[in-house]
């Protein structure tokens, strides 16, 4: 008796450091059970997911994308905070279907940008965020603060809000004051109201944040629009993104193509398009190598797809990069 | 010439007068102690003693520049009677180093004639003919010009225009005589325009000990909130703005607003929207010596009704709504910051939507969305682009440049063309004569108008896949030259 306590006293203890070290809640490491939704005594739910409808996503951010707690959305650096800013919505979106299925009432979605970030990428639109992601003009709150300090105040207080579907930040760059504290206290919050938190970035190099989950997306071309016909050549069909997981729990690297699909409000994976070898296999093997001929710079938009599958430099943080040393 | 405007009393035994030219003033008396005219500070002193004087009433006008008319109604017993009141005006500040004199009356005029030439006030209610009736003509605030005229004919105190008949004095002096006489009498009401609004609702309380830290501060607001909050429950009313009036030693007040997007009477969370006001402002409010008296107003109410919980809720402990919530932002960060999207009735994108500050409002009737492809971020103003050329004149261009880089278009859907308002823009004055040839100038001033502002939006994806919106302002045709804005970005 006394004994299989304490062999159960240990088999618990063991649970808790591998669930700390996978970073999950040791009552869902049963195999059976994975995926489901611990209820605490505060009656929150904790780790609840929301799922993306696309299994590979899923299957790397294991069941979805987490809503008690921050997420982060890096834009391209360059330009173009039109992908970042609609996929967040999209996911929104997603959130949005997903609690009005659920009986819940529908809530208002509060955005929080900072002053040059509206400069930059323009103020959300209310007809283009109804067509969208279908999010009523009335359940759209804009807050717009001149500096980064009082957006992350006015983010904090919100997430602790359980009068909001979501709270989208929208960040520029990458001020100071968003470092692993600020960010720690935003999840912090998200957890306790059970609300998900979208850290939206744009013009960002990536840095260490305490969000669990940090995703990459950069615009993807679009494919040319259906109809009864087949595909009309010119058009542009759904909008589509380039999604890299950059951090998650599980720590596996995925790198695809989604297309939002506004009317049906779901997300599709587009199978890749080519599906050539990366390197190509030589025809003719000659013993030595050929001499050097001129080298010319591919124009951007003839990349090939198996090309752009791979990491770019940039994507790497610049802790990470090689130090300079001397 | 230098004149003197004004004279303190040992000067005015000396016999100067107010007007006389400097120099001969220091002739006569050459010791005499000359300072200039600062207008500007005297009126700043001024305000500043009003505002010190808001502690008897909330009621205080200026009156010209040299006075100011407290409506001291129903505050005198608060200082224990208007006698015990005048007292403590006189002390304090004659304490300040003025010297002042105070006249206390049921109405303005004859208050304003008992401080000028009377010692013994008040003057009780009933008593103003009598009080007045041996004083001068200055006494009724009339302009020097009428007050010549009627002492030339004999008219020299109040008594006598009092006792004249009313139809003649008016018919040679004007309407003017008649009316101060009333108002110094008390048989036409006067009005006095205060230089704050009272508010509805207020609370105060006097501190025999300055307060000195900001949260001293906050605590003695969060009872004069439980204090309002009772007060507004009782009327059945709720908060839609606050005032928290802080009363330094010195004399300074600060006045603190905070505005609420519902009726609100919850001490509690008019404390918070008070919390982050004084956070905010932490900085600017100096305690100085420390605070003698706070005043907490209710500037605009509305009505609150109590409503019932049901049974299950009863125990459970009221959660912050949105509407705190957004109490709470603009209490702190002003009340710019939240926006709420309304869309109104235009067809022009950038006019399709207003944004306004969120209020707890659901009935606002919203126009009909666009049924065509809208971007989802639109630039506050649409940015000027370079293109070299359309591959067809009226098509999308092949490439363009925009923020220093050069965008490759790939495909491109449109256009759609929106015109401009021209109800709302007007239409362009022309300069003909008949009435035939005007109209066909008209029109055709019209018809120019409309091309060179009709735009013609495209949707563009460019070889990274980046979606934008963009138009070209004007159309092609002789003397025109369209040029390119991006205006807004797509998913």
């Amino acid at each position: 008796m006394a004994s299989s306590a304490v062999v159960r006293e240990t088999l618990v203890s063991l649970r808790h450091q591998i669930a700390k070290i996978e970073g999950r809640l040791a009552e869902t490491l049963d195999g059976e059970d994975e995926g489901r939704t611990v209820l605490r005594r505060s009656g929150i739910p904790q780790a609840g997911c929301l799922a993306t409808g696309v299994e590979a996503l899923d299957a790397v951010l294991e069941s979805g994308i987490p809503t008690t707690a921050l997420t982060e959305i890096h834009g391209s650096i360059l330009h173009g905070g039109g992908a970042a800013s609609g996929f967040a919505l999209a996911l929104v979106a997603l959130l949005q279907a997903h609690a009005l299925d659920q009986g819940e009432e529908n809530l208002p979605v509060l955005w929080i940008s900072v002053d040059d970030a509206l400069a930059e990428a323009g103020v959300p639109y209310a007809p283009g965020l109804a067509r969208h992601a279908g999010l009523s003009p009335r359940n759209l709150l804009i807050a717009r603060t001149p500096s980064v300090e009082d957006a992350l105040w006015i983010a904090e207080e919100a997430a602790a809000l359980r009068h909001l579907l979501a709270v989208v930040v929208e960040v520029h760059g990458n001020p100071a004051c968003l470092d692993l504290t600020a960010t720690r206290r935003l999840h912090r919050r998200a957890c306790a109201a059970g609300r998900p938190v979208f850290l939206v970035r744009q013009s960002a190099a990536l840095w260490p944040t305490a969000a669990p989950l940090r995703l990459l997306v950069l615009p993807a071309a679009a494919m040319p629009r259906s109809t009864l016909a087949g595909p009309l050549e010119g058009t542009i069909g759904l909008p589509a993104f380039l999604v890299t997981v950059s951090k998650s729990r599980s720590g596996k690297p995925l790198r695809l193509i989604l297309e939002w699909n506004p009317d049906d409000r779901a997300f599709e994976e587009r199978p890749a398009q080519d599906s050539r070898a990366v390197v190509s296999v030589p025809a003719v093997r000659p013993h030595l190598p050929a001499a050097a001929g001129t080298v010319m710079a591919f124009p951007a938009g003839q990349q090939s797809a198996a090309a752009r599958l791979q990491p770019d430099g940039e994507q790497h943080a610049p802790y990470r990069r090689a130090q300079r040393s001397g | 010439m230098r004149r003197i405007a004004a004279l303190n009393a040992p000067a005015e035994r000396l016999k100067l007068k107010c007007g006389m030219g400097l120099a001969d003033a220091r002739a006569m008396h050459p010791s005499i102690e000359v300072m200039e005219e600062e207008p500007e500070a005297d009126r700043r002193l001024l305000d500043g003693l009003a505002d010190w004087c808001d502690r008897y009433t909330p009621l205080v006008a200026l009156d010209g520049t040299d006075g100011l008319l407290l409506d001291i109604t129903g505050c005198a017993h608060l200082f224990g009677g208007e006698h015990a009141m005048q007292d403590h005006i006189v002390l304090r500040l004659t304490e300040q180093g003025f010297h002042v004199r105070v006249g206390i009356a049921s109405t303005a005029g004859a208050a304003w004639a008992a401080t000028r030439f009377l010692e013994d006030t008040p003057i009780e209610q009933g008593a103003e003919e009598h009080a007045l009736a041996a004083l001068p003509l200055a006494a009724l605030r009339l302009d020097p010009a009428v007050r010549a005229s009627m002492e030339s004919v004999g008219l020299r105190n109040i008594g006598a225009i009092a006792s004249t008949p009313r139809a003649p004095l008016v018919r040679r002096f004007g309407q003017i005589v008649a009316l101060r006489l009333d108002q110094a009498l008390g048989r036409v009401e006067e009005a006095i325009s205060p230089r704050h609004p009272a508010p509805p609702l207020s609370v105060e309380r006097q501190l025999a000990e300055p307060v000195l830290s900001m949260d001293g501060i906050e605590t003695l607001t969060s009872r004069l909130c439980e204090s309002l909050g009772v007060e507004l429950e009782r009327r059945g009313e709720g908060a839609r703005a606050l005032r928290l009036t802080l009363f330094r030693v010195d004399g300074a007040v600060h006045r603190i607003d905070v505005g609420t997007s519902r009726p609100l009477r919850e001490p509690r969370l008019m404390q918070r929207l008070f919390h982050e006001r004084l956070g905010a402002l932490a900085d600017d409010i100096d305690p100085g010596c420390g605070f003698e008296l706070l005043r907490l107003g209710a500037m605009a109410t509305g009505r609150l009704d109590l409503r019932q919980t049901d049974l299950a809720g009863a125990g459970v402990p009221e959660e912050e709504g949105l509407a705190d919530f957004v109490d709470r932002v603009q209490a702190r960060l002003g009340d710019r910051v939240m926006m709420k999207a309304c869309l109104a009735q235009s067809h022009v994108p950038e006019r399709a939507v207003q944004y306004i500050a969120f209020a707890e409002t659901s009935g606002t009737p919203l126009a009909a969305l666009p049924k065509q492809a809208r971007p989802i971020r639109l630039l506050s103003r649409a940015e000027p682009i370079d293109v070299s050329a359309a591959e067809v004149p009226e098509g999308p261009p092949s490439a363009f440049r925009w923020r220093r880089m050069t965008h490759r278009v790939v495909r491109a859907e449109g256009p759609e063309r929106i015109a401009p308002e021209w109800w709302l823009n007007g239409i362009p004055h022309v300069e003909a004569d008949e009435e035939p040839r005007r109209e066909v100038a008209q029109k055709q001033a019209m018809r120019t108008m409309t091309a060179q502002t009709t735009r013609d939006y495209f949707r563009v994806e460019d070889a990274e896949g980046c979606r934008f919106w963009l138009y070209r302002e004007g159309l092609y045709g002789p003397g025109t030259k369209p040029r390119w804005f991006l205006h807004g970005l797509f998913a």
